[in-house]
């Protein structure tokens, strides 16, 4: 059917879908896709990608105005998620399928025929006559035995002593389990992502965050399916610990946590580390990222105004300098706190270790600060006008820089002079206190339900890869006829793949055919005949 | 033994490693020019001096560092090397006796060791935490014999695709010479056409991506004292359907890997994303072996660009991509 040629006449609708149909099913159109794919990917590797790098695509859109449009319109910036990445994709599974579906056929029904008899056996590659002492009709049943021993389906010839054998359909069947593997992977894939989220939870030690909507700051991504049923578990952070060697090369991260019913009751303790998750009802917790958040309290004459952990960014560091070597920086915005209902705002400079300070300004050389150490706070107190009340920046446009000052923890410094004020003095009234340096812990929280059928998936490829690579596809015929008090066995027999293997199989077989059938007849010779193997065919 | 002499020990043996692959190497070469066979026992031997240095180096590593001995670049180089020679020399030699080859798979060696002492020495130390997991011994184990096997088949591709061309060479001045000798058809110009002529009576020809039959070498692949086209071929076909699934495994580790480290199984950081080009063209060529009109050539050019990815995916992500696996400092 699909190697007739069609006759000749105008186009239909449905002749070029079946023209498109068979396009689709053809190998070399998998072929070309999946190289289209390995292209596609080529170029998601090599620019930098939305999802993965933002800062480097708006970096490369400021250095490369025109590229960069060129780029962003053709989603290159986001070729994983573009559309031509997706219709390579689907078009690849739709030709998948199209395969898919007449093997899987025909692997079933090879699965229930019986063997098929063959008129001739003598033309086969493989190729034996022997006489053996039983009745043809032993030989043949002591045939099937050998052969199904030796894992081949036999079906015996109605009418003559024959028996056919076949063995090997594991080859085709494990390649079509490889292949539909795939269509679990993306039916996993789409579960998993499309009814789960993603996100991440920001905990300062002494903290509790619970999952829900609200908490996660707009740092989270829900699939397409998401029904908005949070977790509301809970997550105590009690403390974050690092460690590093004196090169600064990281050696732990851990955070030592709580587990929260939605209710606040514990439901157990357990450290979270890079490589050991946290999975408690169906949420799994990763260990992301951490910094410092020290506590400042800021008074004014008329009290306090702000008493609160701030969360500190690291400044990037410039190349050639460590990046433990930098400091952390942070914001707090106090709007229509400052004299006449202005704004205020405080801009934070963290350095975790005091020594480490004193010994950048007397000799500019920065050194890395692998642990709190005496930490200083410097400040600058900005009035003005703010423009927003995001916390991880500051416009100072409309503002005026009034005062700077340093303040260690525990200590308080003046925001009207910058002077640092010992225990008891008030000064101006107006204060910023440093009372305690903590840390703040970054995990990934989130809900994929696909995974086990991904994982699934991926063994269902690797254990259909191996009878799909190595093992082959075999068929054998014996026959008998009666030859004096004996009977004269002839055997036929072909593989599809791994012919010289099947070669030496074919005599292992033939032998142990002739020793169940009673033996080599001891008064004629056994007679024994192959095919002249590939080595003798040049020879005329 | 204390860590540093370890440490020391490691350097000692890596160097008489490499010194050994590299005089090994020459002797092939030799071996490949003049046929000589004590040449070649010579070699041989040499090469396998340069293995047990290359074992020595890896083991005294990971007493040195208290860890498996493939946490970086530089250990990961040294064991790729040593892997490619010895599935040289148990595989291409010990199961095809084809032993003209050794002097190819020995300079991938000798190269890979140059640059990883060149460029990317670290001394022995502990793991950085995202590296600190059993999986570093599954996942990576996997992906050094799936790269070492690919490489070994992408060096024998290559082979393969400049013994074709000479064969066909010789094969047009032979015919414009004298008639064609008779040969059983399995000198026809198109390897791909001759393939199913042995077949049973129920082979299609494009079902059999093995091609299994052992080449008569014949007058052309004589003159050569490199293997016919279709041996090279055969070689490097069961080479790479051997290494596939061990990458196909490394790349499903990895993922696992990946879910427990980083929270997602897939998330196309360079080194995902290259590991997984490289499966598909090698995926590719499995599928090229099995489609007529791609078999011989084609495919074997998909082969080599396969190669090429592996090498890109190993040297280029680690050095120039910025990404997860960004590990060579």
């Amino acid at each position: 059917m699909m190697g007739t040629r069609m006759p000749t006449s105008p186009p239909t609708l449905s002749r070029s879908l079946m023209l498109a149909w068979r396009t689709l099913r053809s190998m070399r159109t998998a072929l070309i896709l999946l190289l289209l794919l390995a292209l596609g990917s080529v170029a998601g590797s090599l620019i930098p990608q939305w999802p993965n790098s933002a800062a480097r695509v708006v970096e490369y859109q400021a250095r490369h105005p025109v590229w960069g449009d060129f780029f962003e319109r053709a989603g290159l910036f986001d070729v994983f998620g573009s559309w031509w990445f997706v219709l390579i994709t689907v078009l690849l599974f739709v030709s998948l399928v199209a395969c898919l579906i007449p093997r899987t056929r025909s692997v079933v029904r090879a699965f229930r025929a019986r063997p098929m008899q063959a008129r001739e056996i003598d033309a086969f590659p493989q190729h034996q006559v022997m006489a053996v002492n039983g009745t043809p009709d032993d030989a043949i049943a002591a045939a099937g035995r050998v052969m199904r021993r030796r894992w081949y389906r036999v079906a015996r010839d109605a009418d003559r002593p024959a028996i056919a054998g076949e063995k090997g359909l594991a080859r085709e069947a494990g390649s079509l389990m490889f292949h539909w593997a795939f269509i679990l992977i993306l039916v996993g894939v789409i579960f998993g992502k499309g009814t789960g989220y993603s996100g991440y939870a920001l905990v300062v030690e002494g903290d509790s965050w619970f999952d829900a909507a609200a908490n996660y700051d707009g740092q989270i991504r829900t699939g397409r399916f998401f029904d908005g049923d949070y977790s509301g578990t809970g997550i105590e952070l009690h403390d974050f610990g690092s460690a590093y060697r004196q090169t600064g090369q990281p050696m732990d991260f851990v955070s030592q946590v709580t587990l929260l019913h939605p209710d606040g009751s514990p439901i157990r303790d357990q450290d979270i580390r890079v490589n050991h998750p946290a999975e408690v009802n169906g949420l799994r917790i990763y260990q992301v990222n951490f910094g410092w958040a020290p506590r400042v309290t800021i008074r004014d004459p008329g009290g306090e105004v702000f008493d609160h952990e701030v969360v500190m960014d690291r400044v990037p560091a410039p190349d050639g300098v460590p990046e433990l070597a930098m400091p952390w920086r942070g914001v707090v915005k106090l709007p229509g706190e400052g004299p006449g209902g202005r704004d205020v705002a405080i801009e934070l400079q963290l350095w975790p270790d005091g020594e480490a300070y004193t010994n950048f300004l007397v000799t500019g050389q920065p050194t890395a600060m692998l642990r709190a150490n005496h930490p200083v706070l410097r400040y600058s107190v900005w009035q003005g006008r703010l423009t927003d009340l995001a916390n991880d920046r500051l416009d100072t446009s409309l503002m005026r820089r009034t005062a700077r000052g340093l303040v260690g923890e525990g200590f308080s410094g003046d925001l009207t002079t910058g002077r640092q004020l010992s225990p008891g003095d008030v000064g101006s009234g107006s204060t910023i206190s440093f009372p305690e340096l903590r840390q703040y812990s970054v995990f990934q929280v989130g809900r994929d339900a696909g995974v086990p059928i991904v994982l699934v998936a991926a063994i269902l490829i690797l254990v259909g890869l191996l009878p799909a690579l190595y093992t082959s596809r075999r068929k054998v015929w014996v026959r008998a006829e009666r030859a004096g008090d004996g009977s004269m066995l002839e055997m036929g027999g072909f593989a599809l793949q791994r012919k010289p293997q099947f070669e030496e199989e074919f005599t292992k077989l033939a032998d142990a055919i002739m020793s169940a059938a009673g033996g080599p007849l001891p008064t004629e010779p056994s007679e024994s005949r192959h095919k002249p193997t590939e080595q003798q065919v040049g020879i005329p | 033994m204390t860590d540093l002499q370890w440490a020391r020990l490691s350097n000692d043996a890596f160097n008489l490693a490499l010194f050994a692959y590299l005089a090994a190497m020459v002797g092939y070469f030799a071996y490949l020019a003049f046929g000589r066979d004590l040449i070649w026992r010579v070699s041989r031997t040499v090469a396998f001096v340069g293995l047990a240095g290359g074992v020595v180096s890896i083991v005294a590593r990971g007493f040195a560092a208290n860890r498996v001995p493939w946490g970086n670049m530089y250990e990961y180089s040294v064991l790729l090397a040593t892997l490619v020679v010895a599935g040289y020399l148990l595989i291409v030699e010990g199961m095809f006796h084809a032993r003209t080859l050794g002097g190819f798979a020995l300079m991938f060696s000798v190269l890979t060791m140059a640059v990883a002492v060149s460029f990317l020495y670290v001394g022995p130390g502990p793991l950085v935490p995202a590296l600190n997991s059993y999986w570093i011994k599954i996942h990576v184990q996997a992906a050094i014999w799936g790269s070492s096997l690919f490489a070994l088949g992408g060096i024998v591709t290559l082979l393969y695709l400049w013994q074709d061309r000479r064969e066909r060479a010789q094969l047009t001045s032979l015919r414009t010479q004298e008639p064609p000798p008779i040969m059983g058809g399995s000198l026809d110009v198109d390897p791909g056409v001759g393939v199913g002529a042995s077949s049973g009576p129920e082979a299609p020809a494009d079902l059999d991506p093995d091609v299994d039959e052992i080449a008569p070498s014949g007058a052309v692949a004589k003159s050569s004292r490199l293997p016919s086209a279709q041996t090279l071929d055969r070689v490097a076909y069961r080479i790479i359907a051997f290494a596939f699934p061990i990458w196909t495994f490394a790349v499903i580790a990895g993922a696992i890997w990946a879910q427990e480290a980083w929270g997602r199984y897939w998330g196309w950081d360079p080194k995902e994303t290259w590991s997984f080009i490289t499966w598909v063209i090698f995926a590719g060529y499995l599928h090229a072996r099995a489609t007529s009109g791609w078999k011989g050539r084609r495919a074997a050019v998909i082969a080599v660009v396969g190669f090429v990815s592996l090498l890109i995916t190993y040297y280029a992500v680690n050095l120039w991509i910025v990404g997860l696996h960004s590990y060579a400092k």
